[in-house]
């Protein structure tokens, strides 16, 4: 082969591993990165409450140190609850008050559910993360005579984390709308009871 | 990775400075040579290390330029606002997900609510902080929405906002219900909304939160968002 060619080959396979590293780049951008919400919202894990990452100033007063969102909506406060499924199931539960409130829970690759106040029974609202193992241990010690209110959510991975948000629609509400990131509860469910989802594969 | 280097940069040592004076066809012609020689003295190994670095180099510039900034693609565009409903959820494209990972966004899932972005008004021109600009008409059914203002890139530290959006209460609305937010650096009476720099691009956000057109975003059209007119500019 002369050397044109040959180094026209070159760049044409230089070309198709330019492609590849490009693909596999994009795809692990996620996995790797470290300033990504998924990572930080690591250190709320030992709370049993909301790491509010965006605070709505009240009167002057400063703001959270734990503040990254890029963007943030200036008249909503959020808060974010990280959970590992190992350690039992995630209980969020949140009472409804006069602001708009919404709970959404993700996982590394997204958000998998939503919901807002609207959803609530009687004025609370109670969201249970929880594995598929979880979830079909919770229905086998179901006691049929009692009513459950709780939303139960089953998620394919094992950690993740819950962002609440709460909408300020006027700026005389924003101590409201932090209280009320505040007041949501993030708590391992019955950690009394041993689960056995780490024996089970794939949880 | 230290071979590539080397490789590289003995690849660009060895490229001719261009001799002044000559013709185009000279140099040409020289370069064609000198490198023709480069060629023919490389052995097959330079070859690989040649496709390997071009691969590593152009496949983690373009990776880092498409994953820069905001989402490359994903959104739909409806008339002067870009929609973006699927960032947020487990089916998002892989450029919207590192996007989000490497800015540390937490995007509105698809029950939670629905983000339109505008870059441009009514007519397709870049949104200017110069000019003054009337957003008005009607929003998609929402239970509460905001619209704010920011610049491209990080905020002045040193400059105090005055305002950065509204919410759907806030809003001075007329007979009709309809309202008009008037963007521009002066005061002016009704909605104001400062302009958040003195110049450059700027780009509005309206987040509509627990709506069912997050959902079914074809429903959108030009009609039933707000319109971006430009009243007039200072420069």
């Amino acid at each position: 082969m002369s050397t044109r060619g040959r180094f026209i080959l070159a760049t044409l396979c230089g070309l198709v591993l330019a492609g590849i590293v490009h693909i596999v780049t994009v795809r692990a951008i996620p996995y790797f990165a470290q300033g990504d919400a998924f990572s930080r919202a690591r250190s709320s894990e030992s709370l049993d409450h909301p790491l509010r990452i965006h605070s709505l100033a009240v009167a002057g007063a400063p703001a959270a140190a734990e503040a990254w969102l890029p963007i943030p909506d200036p008249a909503v406060a959020v808060g974010v609850c990280a959970y590992d499924l190992d350690d039992g199931p995630m209980r969020v539960s949140a009472r409804t008050g006069a602001l708009t409130l919404s709970i959404a829970v993700h996982s590394r690759k997204g958000a998998f559910y939503a919901v807002t106040d609207q959803a609530a029974v009687r004025g609370s609202l109670d969201l249970v993360i929880m594995t598929r193992g979880q979830y079909d241990e919770a229905l086998a010690s179901e006691n049929e005579n009692e009513v459950n209110r709780d939303v139960r959510i089953v998620a394919n991975e094992r950690e993740g984390y819950a962002v609440v948000r709460v909408i300020a629609a006027l700026p005389s509400q924003s101590a409201m709308a932090n209280d009320a990131v505040d007041a949501v509860s993030c708590s391992i469910d019955a950690p009394d009871e041993p689960t056995d989802a780490n024996t089970k594969p794939g949880g | 990775m230290n071979a590539l280097t080397r490789m590289m940069t003995g690849a660009r040592a060895e490229r001719p400075a261009p001799a002044g004076g000559t013709t185009l066809q000279e140099r040409g012609a020289r370069i064609g040579g000198v490198l023709g020689g480069f060629l023919r003295r490389t052995s097959r190994t330079g070859f690989v290390l040649y496709a390997l670095a071009l691969g590593a180099v152009l496949g983690l510039a373009s990776a880092d330029f498409a994953t820069r900034g905001g989402y490359p693609f994903g959104g739909t565009t409806i008339g002067a606002w870009t929609a973006w409903p699927k960032t947020g959820s487990t089916d998002a494209d892989p450029y919207s997900r590192a996007v989000n990972a490497r800015r540390g966004e937490i995007p509105l899932a698809i029950g939670e609510g629905l983000l339109l972005t505008a870059a441009t008004d009514n007519d397709g021109r870049t949104l200017d902080a110069g000019c003054t600009y009337a957003i008005g008409g009607v929003v998609p059914p929402a239970r509460a929405w905001t619209l704010t203002i920011a610049g491209r890139g990080a905020a002045d530290p040193a400059a105090t906002p005055l305002r950065e959006g509204f919410t759907s209460t806030e809003i001075l609305r007329g007979d009709d219900d309809r309202f008009v937010i008037t963007i521009g650096r002066d005061v002016q009476s009704g909605n104001w909304l400062p302009m958040p720099r003195p110049k450059g691009p700027v780009r509005l956000a309206l987040r509509l939160y627990d709506t069912p057109v997050a959902a079914s975003v074809g429903s959108l059209d030009r009609n039933t968002l707000p319109a971006i007119t430009r009243l007039g500019c200072s420069r």
